[in-house]
């Protein structure tokens, strides 16, 4: 087995009496696409949240690249090469589509003071920001308040500001909710391109039949701890699981 | 020009540079501050005991007064780190209170009395006044939106308007929240510290009164009526609210009360200031643009 | 000893005044989440409409039934006419509507009536008592009365009516409220007359109190306000008593008694920023 990119290792959260994680283990290869799926209030979101810095695990280890990440704040996770998108978009939205994504191609000055006074309206800057566009197709508006933008659009302007930080690892906070049939599709192609570029993904999925299709390898939660883990067969076999998502109204699409 | 109109410009330059100041902090990071009126009496009282009693030229005390507004001003930032948008209203409100009545009580400021005989500032051997003190105030303004300008082209003026958009979407890109909006407070209050150096040797006698929190509602409307955000929108915001009681100084008895008026016209029918997104200014340079095009 | 207690009785009675003003203020702010800096202006309104409806009629009944439904229309005015168009922008802007309002209001009284301090000489149909050698005036034994049944009378609107309970569920999610079949926005303009009508009985009181009325009288308790009602968890009403009574009891014993040469303006502020550190939701406040 590779070494792993990351690394969770008994990770629990408790919120006064609530254990909304409960010693969680899981590993993520380089390269690889992880989904991180599970029925509503099974803990995923708060999982994401450790990773990301938002909270400080009450105890576990969590390991990025080698180091101890547990307990840093956002913008150091950001610093040392981890993306994300948010479930409930996050644009800037006074500031055009092109300013949104250039925010993130900051990301080695606003540590430091003398690159932190350089001006941040470069030619070179604007003209990677603009490729990250054309990437994700938003070129076009780039000059637009993003504020004005529809959902769809909003997704990949999340994505957009993400890969602008070249990170390592990219966390999706359910990218593909709220989107319609054709904008899902072209959202998969996005993040199939992603990894072939070379950039690991962690991403939450409500949707099964885009994690079953999008995802190398499946964890499952249930009740803030670990059910499953493994391919998206298994997974789609395993009868605890099938037992999870019915035993909540059998809202899951697992065929 | 008479002396009059003299003193008015003087004084519209000086509350121009405060009110940049406050636009870094309100309009470029988005964190409330209602307590300027504090920092802009601070930079007065430091600069007026510099060089009464501590018997330094206005010069030599200018860098240690702005170093020590904008200290005091990253000590009274670190409450915007913790605290919810309505307690951050309300502290800096209380903050300002408080330093006035520092200012009234304690026998080192001068108390009730404030302090007299402040020294005129000396350029080039000669004692600045009058025309000369204006086109003194002009310049600092000029240096001071010459700032304002490069900040906002800055990596740090970015990150602090992406703190304002949205926090939780900025530090996830690397934007640490602690050192933009503490960066934004250091530079606004020493902005005010600068404005309150030169009011104080402009007027040559200060008392805690004149910072009180009239002086910040002042300030704020200035910001907001500009346009915040917007790097001329203070100046227009101080030109406006500066020249407004001086049209209405005829109408003795009505003038405040047209002020208000006004005052409260121009926030419920242009919320986003003359300078700001669809203001009626620029809709109508807009129009013109396309007009000639 | 003697001292001790009258002093007191008379930071209680201040206390009591402090509460009725930050009333409507709380509730205001429950509801709209707007810093209603103008409310102090209603209360000056209040006191001037007062002193007025006095002085034609003699009738201190009259007076105050005439002031509470003048205040009551200006707050309903204020509401509509200044604080709704703007609700939708960041909390400063109705924050400096708000107080150009105060300015506003303040000069129009101070043109109406003049600059002078004019003197309410009424005197209340209450009973004053001497026990143990301690004089409690009719003054203060009806700012005592009239603040304990307004405070218990608006106790009971909020929590035990349907009015009180429609206010609740309008300031918790005004959508979800208006979806439930609640007219939110006639919700908010009651609440306001409410907070305005309470705010003209304690101008009045005040007038009485202090036997002054004058254009700026509101000026302090404007902001003083706002301290109180962070201190008390913004948005919660007992909170927001408790916390008047406690500042109208300590400014008198500190400045009164013990003769500490703070000013009263600050105290407040110091208060809250004490209290800010120990609890940052205030002292009655539930939500983090």
């Amino acid at each position: 087995m590779d070494e792993a990119l990351l690394s969770l290792r008994e990770i629990s959260m408790h919120f006064g009496g609530l254990k909304a994680l409960d010693k969680v283990s899981f590993d993520l290869r380089e390269g690889e696409i992880l989904g991180l799926i599970g029925p509503n209030g099974a803990g995923k979101t708060t999982c994401f949240n450790t990773v990301s810095g938002v909270y400080r695990p009450t105890s576990g280890e969590i390991r990025f690249r080698g180091t101890r990440t547990d307990g840093l704040p956002p913008h150091r996770m950001a610093a040392l090469g981890i993306g994300r998108t948010f479930q409930i978009v996050r644009p800037f939205p006074n500031l055009t589509v092109l300013e949104n994504v250039i925010v993130a191609a900051g990301l080695n000055c606003y540590g430091k003071l003398i690159p932190s006074c350089r001006p941040w309206k470069g030619r070179k800057t604007r003209e990677e920001a603009m490729e990250i566009l054309a990437r994700v197709g938003l070129d076009s508006q780039a000059e637009q308040k993003a504020g004005l933008l529809p959902l769809g659009n909003l997704r990949r302007l999340e994505l957009a500001r993400a890969l602008a930080l070249k990170p390592h690892l990219l966390l999706l906070d359910e990218s593909f909710s709220g989107l319609r049939h054709e904008e899902i599709a072209q959202q998969e192609e996005l993040v199939r391109k992603t990894r072939e570029s070379g950039i690991s993904i962690l991403l939450i999925e409500h949707n099964m039949r885009v994690a079953m299709g999008l995802c190398d390898r499946l964890v499952v939660l249930d009740h803030g701890m670990k059910l499953a883990e493994g391919k998206p067969e298994s997974i789609r076999n395993n009868p605890e699981v099938i037992r999870a998502y019915l035993g909540k109204g059998g809202s899951a699409n697992a065929s | 020009m008479s002396e009059y109109s003299i003193t008015i410009g003087t004084l519209i330059a000086i509350q121009a540079i405060v009110a940049c100041g406050l636009n870094v902090i309100v309009g470029y990071a988005g964190q409330i501050s209602l307590g300027h009126a504090a920092f802009f009496g601070i930079g007065a009282y430091a600069s007026a005991l510099l060089t009464t009693a501590g018997g330094l030229s206005f010069w030599s005390a200018l860098p240690i007064v702005l170093g020590i507004t904008g200290l005091i001003g990253l000590f009274l930032g670190l409450p915007s780190l913790r605290l919810r948008e309505d307690f951050l209203a309300i502290t800096t409100i209380g903050i300002n209170f408080i330093v006035v009545s520092v200012f009234q009580y304690v026998p080192f400021f001068g108390g009730a009395l404030g302090i007299g005989g402040i020294p005129r500032i000396v350029l080039f051997g000669e004692r600045i006044r009058g025309v000369s003190f204006l086109l003194l105030s002009a310049g600092f303004l000029a240096i001071t939106l010459l700032i304002c300008w490069l900040f906002t082209r800055s990596w740090s003026g970015l990150a602090c308007f992406a703190l304002r958009e949205d926090e939780t979407a900025a530090s996830s890109m690397g934007v640490s929240p602690v050192r933009f909006k503490l960066t934004a407070f250091i530079l606004g209050t020493a902005m005010a510290g600068l404005g309150g150096a030169l009011y104080a040797h402009f007027m040559r006698f200060i008392s805690a009164t004149d910072f009180g929190f009239p002086m910040s509602v002042m300030i704020l409307s200035m910001v907001v009526l500009g346009g915040m955000g917007t790097l001329w929108g203070p100046v227009l915001g101080a030109l406006v609210l500066g020249i407004l009681p001086e049209v209405f100084r005829p109408l003795t008895d009505y003038r405040m009360f047209l002020y208000a008026a006004l005052l409260l016209l121009m926030i419920r029918f242009q919320p986003g200031g003359l300078l700001g997104e669809n203001s009626l200014a620029r809709q109508t340079l807009s129009r013109l643009k396309g007009g000639k095009s | 000893m003697q001292l001790f207690l009258e002093q007191m009785l008379n930071g209680i009675a201040i206390g009591a005044i402090y509460a009725m003003i930050t009333l409507g203020l709380a509730l205001v702010y429950g509801i709209l989440r707007i810093l209603h800096v103008a409310h102090a202006a209603v209360y000056t309104v209040g006191a001037y409409i007062g002193l007025a409806i006095f002085s034609a009629t003699h009738s201190i009944l009259l007076s105050a039934a005439g002031a509470m439904v003048f205040c009551a229309g200006l707050g309903f005015l204020i509401e509509r006419f200044v604080y709704f168009p703007l609700l939708k922008y960041p909390p400063y802007v109705p924050l400096i509507g708000s107080i150009a309002c105060l300015l506003a209001i303040e000069e129009l009284c101070r043109l109406a009536a003049g600059p002078y301090i004019l003197s309410f000489p009424a005197q209340l149909p209450f009973p004053s008592f001497t026990v143990g050698g301690i004089v409690i005036s009719s003054t203060l034994t009806a700012v005592y009365c009239i603040s304990a049944g307004v405070l218990a009378l608006l106790w009971f609107i909020t929590t035990r009516t349907e009015l009180g309970l429609a206010m609740r569920a309008t300031s918790q999610d005004m959508a979800i409220a208006s979806s439930m079949g609640i007219n939110s926005h006639r919700i908010i303009s009651l609440t306001f007359m409410i907070g305005s009508a309470v705010a003209a009985i304690a101008g009045i009181l005040v007038g009485i109190y202090y036997n002054q009325v004058y254009p700026s009288m509101g000026a302090v308790p404007a902001y003083k306000t706002l301290a109180l009602i962070v201190v008390g968890g913004l948005g919660s009403v007992p909170g927001a008593v408790l916390a008047s009574i406690l500042l109208g009891v300590g400014e008198t014993l500190l400045i009164g008694y013990a003769g500490i040469p703070l000013p009263r303006d600050a105290l407040a502020f110091i208060a809250m920023i004490a209290v800010l550190l120990w609890r940052p939701q205030g002292l009655l406040g539930g939500r983090g």
